[in-house]
């Protein structure tokens, strides 16, 4: 059983896209990243797992049931925080908590109270009254409070300063660790980077890849700075190197493909300087964004 | 209970902003019934007005010199009032937890749209009922000196059930308006105006007998005080079509909401 399984979900605002066919497979138990740009649908899937807004076709399934007809009882292990928090403005952050915690049929007050420890959260405070950082500590405490067996989070980290992000951070591979399935979408890559076992990539509403974290850093794609001596584009005229930038003797780019093809080519070469090295999240994304 | 009462805290509010309104007419009006009161003067004065004035505010019945008489023409700034508050109430009941962005906390915990909107829905009617006992009351305490009669007790119940019954109509129709409308910034604008148009008609109506069939399309003539004060009592065709309106609004709520895309 998936966690999360959604097959061939598309949802259409009107004529407008919002995502289109994505088939996504959560197991128990990971930190399954979620990337892409703003625009590329990371909400609208989640705002359809969550029972906010219905597919236009296709399905999605969490824990197993239908997300539609068993919506409210699913939701009773879901922690969800999203990118923006709102909630009454008047309401007492104590309040809002306790109003909270209501809903759910387990105890939630000794985690409650530790996660609102950790987030150093001052409870005493009206919800107009806080920064949008401190909503953002509301935001966490409130949607953890429950000790969910599975956490959604859509670009979490926003208006958090890094201390509390790395706190977060603390927080979200705690309850991995204690047996929380994490589904975390993002634009940055370094955070995904640190927390994620797997990721997806959307793209203009569709999944371009799903891959593990470790492969796609071996996609087999080096990174490659030379520094030499009357470079010219036409001597690396070999397959696999791609993205090629010759500027000032200095040669940047990507390469794919046997490295010794590549160590010999560059064997020949009168040089300055070599770095071959494993790019950057950031830089592997970019090529699917090409 | 949970979603009740918070919707109660949070409306208490405006609760009582509105009783207050509501008292402050009603002390309005019962003083200047005092130059009225047991006074054959005033009556000449209104029997004096032309017919279809008299008519268009439903007055051609009314003596204004007893207690019910006066009641009985003041009671259209009862229905508007409470109107206004039912119909404002339904539609921002539901429609502000979109407006306020909260939905995207509120619906994605562990509740149904269903159960959302059962709770809402008992929370206005019972802040409606609120607002309703409230503006009676005033009315009993205000004219208490005036020796009210048995009729005249008779007379206001049934008045202020018939205006109950309207703010129910209004209140399924603005959450009705607020389920059913794509942009929930209007749905309160649209409710307040509906309103007015079915004021307006309720006035039409008065005026010009070919238009009789609209007694049954504004709420407003389905309880006029006028007719209360002669019959006594509320016509069952009214009551009927009043409960077939209200289901059906509160059944389209029902239906239409938990299928709705929420707007985030």
């Amino acid at each position: 059983m998936f966690i999360i399984e959604t097959n061939q979900l598309t949802k259409f605002y009107g004529k407008a896209k919002g995502i289109e066919n994505v088939s996504l497979q959560v197991q128990e138990g990971e930190i399954f990243g979620f990337i892409g740009p703003n625009g590329a649908g990371k909400s609208t899937t989640i705002r359809t797992l969550m029972g906010l807004i219905f597919p236009t076709s296709g399905e999605a399934k969490i824990f197993g049931k239908d997300i539609i007809s068993n919506g409210p009882q699913l939701r009773q292990e879901i922690g969800y925080l999203p990118s923006e928090v709102f909630y009454y403005d008047k309401m007492k952050v104590k309040d809002l908590l306790h109003y909270t915690a209501g809903f759910y049929k387990k105890d939630t007050k000794k985690r409650m109270n530790e996660l609102v420890e950790i987030m150093e959260l001052d409870t005493s405070r009206r919800i107009e009254d806080l920064s949008y950082g401190n909503k953002k500590k509301v935001g966490i405490v409130q949607g953890l409070l429950h000790s969910p067996k599975l956490i959604v989070l859509d670009e979490p980290t926003s208006g958090l300063d890094p201390l509390m992000q790395q706190k977060f951070f603390d927080i979200i591979k705690e309850e991995h660790r204690n047996g929380a399935t994490v589904f975390f979408s993002s634009h940055i890559l370094s955070e995904v980077q640190e927390l994620c076992n797997r990721v997806a990539i959307i793209k203009d509403g569709s999944i371009i890849k799903t891959e593990d974290i470790k492969t796609l850093r071996e996609d087999n794609y080096k990174k490659i700075f030379i520094k030499g001596k009357d470079l010219k584009l036409d001597q690396f005229n070999l397959q696999g190197l791609t993205r090629l930038i010759l500027e000032n003797n200095e040669l940047r780019g990507f390469y794919k493909g046997d490295i010794n093809q590549l160590t010999q080519l560059i064997s020949q070469l009168n040089l300055k300087d070599v770095i071959i090295e494993q790019p950057t999240l950031e830089e592997i994304f970019m090529h699917y964004y090409k | 209970m949970h979603i009740l009462k918070r919707e109660l805290k949070s409306n208490l509010k405006g609760l009582l902003i509105w009783s207050i309104a509501m008292i402050v007419l009603v002390v309005m009006m019962t003083t200047e019934y005092s130059a009225y009161d047991s006074n054959p003067e005033m009556a000449d004065v209104l029997s004096s007005m032309p017919e279809a004035m008299l008519k268009a505010f439903s007055m051609e019945n009314a003596n204004l010199t007893t207690p019910s008489g006066f009641i009985s023409l003041a009671s259209f700034y009862f229905s508007v009032m409470l109107g206004v508050y039912g119909v404002l109430m339904g539609s921002g009941i539901i429609s502000k937890e979109e407006r306020d962005k909260t939905v995207e906390f509120f619906l994605t915990l562990p509740v149904s749209r269903v159960q959302v909107i059962w709770s809402k829905l008992w929370a206005a009617v019972i802040l409606n009922t609120g607002l309703n006992l409230i503006t009676v009351s005033s009315i009993i305490v205000t004219l208490w000196r005036y020796n009210l009669s048995q009729d005249f007790f008779s007379f206001l119940w049934k008045l202020f059930i018939g205006i109950w019954i309207l703010q129910m109509i209004f209140l399924s129709m603005g959450m009705f308006l607020a389920s059913f409308l794509k942009r929930y910034k209007s749905s309160g604008k649209i409710s307040a105006s509906l309103l007015m148009v079915l004021y307006v008609l309720n006035v039409i109506t008065a005026l010009n007998s070919k238009l009789d069939f609209l007694k049954y399309i504004t709420p407003f003539k389905y309880f006029e005080a006028n007719k209360i004060l002669v019959n006594n009592t509320l016509e069952g065709k009214y009551i009927m079509l009043s409960i077939v309106i209200i289901f059906v609004g509160f059944g389209l709520t029902f239906i239409l909401y938990p299928k709705r895309d929420l707007r985030l």
